[in-house]
């Protein structure tokens, strides 16, 4: 596309000239890959693959001996984290010597819309813990959980204190009335039960709910400061492959999906103590490994609030938390994000090793 | 109507284009050539209609329906309530009796909804065009490329800040709660409608594959456990036994709390 509408030429001749190159140079970047970190599925459950990252000849010493679990959101993919190579959670971590894994939920299909959150934390994702604790004599793991992740994480890591030695959250809410969620006050009238009668939720719907949090910022303005900003071909190409990313989202199971919803979104119940998993409740008390809570000040999607708030709820004496000035898709690819945070996990391994 | 994100897949190439149009067509009616232009005095309040009705009508083309319709497969409802009903080739008038009334009534609900909707998108329209007018400056005769570009920013600023204030309230919460629910209820009038044709057929229908593929993997459970293998993700289900719980720190007692 390198056409501009008709009259924009006379309006101002320079910014035409500017979108009519960027569009140039986005049709060229139409073909750029993600994913960069070599990586070998070890295990697979339902649609659920265990990958481990290859480690790096050039890595340092390991900052701990316990290998890293990556639990990511059920609703994005998790390439995010090893987007390419200067844009990569992984591959800093991989550099520092630490022992990665990475939990990819797949895409349910039909037959899968009964699984639930239980399925997903104590099928799925205790059966990864498994592998990989097997895999390194039995101990303990860190288990870093992301957004979503990080809720399963903690919902894991209560149930199963013994399984993990760290936990490390990232972006991950927590009280989700807290601050501004306007994701929380438009679902707080949903029908749970209608939403899991209606079978799999497609990704689209999703992301469309994602973009009307902030409607012309996420669909007008993003693009015009890029067309119009003189971007060379390098700086396209990360903006491509950062949108692939947030428009390649999964469908979520069913129930797994309503259940979040009415659990956590209208219930609070990691903050009243009622969320069940399995039957049995998850109490953030039970948490007494280190924890480290990193989260973002200007997230739109998580209130900072709704991170803070694991401070007042776990056991663990051993409490740190980072908060960085970014927003929520910046705490995985934006310059300080991608400085602070691997730096700071590995710092706070090293310190607990 | 289709938006370069609405639908089953994203579009890249046509949402920059889209963009671009619409930026173009902003600057456009924010030029010293614009029709509003003509009569305007010291400050942007001429601009202020225009900007609205074009916000306004970019609101309604891409949000009319919600996040949860729009984006879904069966967004033809959008589009009428006589349109095509979902994938399938079924009309409401093809569902009988009650069924058919009740697939009315929703219709007619999701009706009121967007109508409701759309007085929102006004509402919104307005106060941004109000907060862009006391906030721009005056205009200028020849603005530089950035100056053009800043105004741009201050545009979309006031518009993000009049929609998250109406956003945030209860009336426009509550719509999107309830679009959700009128939306969800008619793709499950469409399903059990589906259902009874598949039956007429003599094909299984969707609850008794769910039934079976819930059976399948309880007699697989079963098997594992039997066999006295490795236990299976539905296995580890099962809860553990549980250590002695520790006692609660009292809520606000000292904590060490470090923050980097």
């Amino acid at each position: 596309m390198s056409e501009f509408p008709a009259g924009a030429a006379g309006v101002i001749p320079e910014l035409a000239l500017r979108v009519s190159e960027t569009l140039a140079r986005l049709h060229q970047a139409r073909g750029v890959t993600v994913g960069c970190s070599a990586k070998r599925a070890i295990f697979r459950c339902g649609k659920t693959t265990l990958y481990e990252y290859l480690p790096l000849a050039t890595a340092a010493p390991p900052p701990c001996r316990e290998p890293l679990l990556v639990c990511f959101a059920l609703v994005n993919r998790p390439y995010v984290l090893d987007l390419q190579p200067d844009r990569s959670l992984v591959r800093r971590l991989l550099e520092a010597g630490l022992r990665v894994y990475l939990i990819d939920w797949g895409d349910p299909d039909d037959a899968e819309r009964r699984m639930d959150l239980t399925d997903y934390v104590e099928g799925h994702l205790g059966a990864c813990v498994q592998h990989v604790r097997q895999a390194h004599g039995g101990a303990a793991l860190n288990l870093l959980g992301v957004c979503q992740g990080g809720v399963l994480a903690l919902c894991y890591a209560a149930l199963h204190p013994d399984d993990i030695a760290r936990l490390i959250t990232l972006t991950t809410p927590v009280d989700f009335h807290a601050g501004e969620n306007l994701l929380a006050r438009w679902v707080r009238g949903l029908d749970t039960a209608l939403l899991a009668a209606c079978g799999n939720v497609p990704g689209e719907v999703l992301n469309a709910l994602f973009l009307a949090l902030m409607p012309l910022r996420l669909t007008q303005e993003k693009y015009v400061r890029l067309l119009t900003g003189r971007p060379d071909q390098r700086a396209v190409e990360d903006f491509v492959r950062m949108e692939r990313w947030i428009f390649d989202s999964p469908p979520q199971a069913a129930a797994a999906l309503a259940e979040f919803v009415r659990m956590f979104y209208q219930q609070n119940a990691l903050v009243r103590g009622t969320a069940l998993i399995g039957g049995r409740r998850v109490d953030l008390g039970q948490l007494r490994q280190p924890l480290l809570n990193l989260y973002a000040l200007d997230d739109h999607i998580v209130p900072p609030e709704a991170c803070a708030a694991l401070q007042d709820l776990v056991g663990s004496r051993d409490y740190t938390e980072c908060a960085i000035r970014t927003g929520h898709i910046g705490m995985y690819v934006s310059r300080a994000a991608r400085e602070v945070i691997p730096r700071r996990i590995v710092s706070w391994l090293q310190e607990r090793r | 109507m289709e938006t370069p994100f609405s639908g089953t897949g994203y579009r890249p190439e046509e949402a920059y284009a889209a963009a671009a149009q619409r930026f173009f067509e902003l600057l456009q009616s924010l030029s010293p050539g614009a029709p509003a232009a003509a009569n305007a005095g010291r400050d942007w309040s001429q601009f202020a209609g225009p900007l609205a009705a074009q916000y306004e009508q970019w609101l309604r083309m891409s949000q009319s329906a919600g996040p949860w319709f729009s984006a879904a497969p069966g967004a033809a409802f959008a589009a009428g309530p006589a349109a095509a009903f979902g994938p399938l080739p079924l009309g409401p008038a093809a569902v009988q009796g009650a069924e058919q009334q009740r697939v009315w009534e929703l219709l007619a609900r999701l009706g009121q909804l967007q109508a409701q909707l759309a007085a929102h998108w006004g509402e919104i329209a307005r106060s941004a065009a109000q907060r862009f007018v006391a906030r721009a400056g005056p205009p200028l005769a020849s603005p530089t490329l950035e100056q053009t570009l800043k105004l741009y920013e201050l545009w979309v600023s006031c518009a993000e800040e009049a929609y998250a204030a109406t956003a945030r309230g209860d009336d426009f919460s509550r719509l999107q709660s309830e679009l959700a629910n009128v939306s969800a209820a008619l793709l499950v009038e469409q399903r059990r409608h589906a259902e009874s044709l598949v039956r007429a057929f003599g094909l299984p229908t969707r609850n008794e594959v769910d039934a079976l593929y819930a059976h399948i993997k309880d007699l697989s459970r079963r098997l594992e456990e039997l066999a006295g293998g490795a236990p299976s993700p539905a296995a580890s289900r099962a809860p553990r036994p549980q250590a002695a719980k520790p006692r609660r720190r009292a809520r606000g007692a000292a904590k060490p709390r470090r923050r980097t």
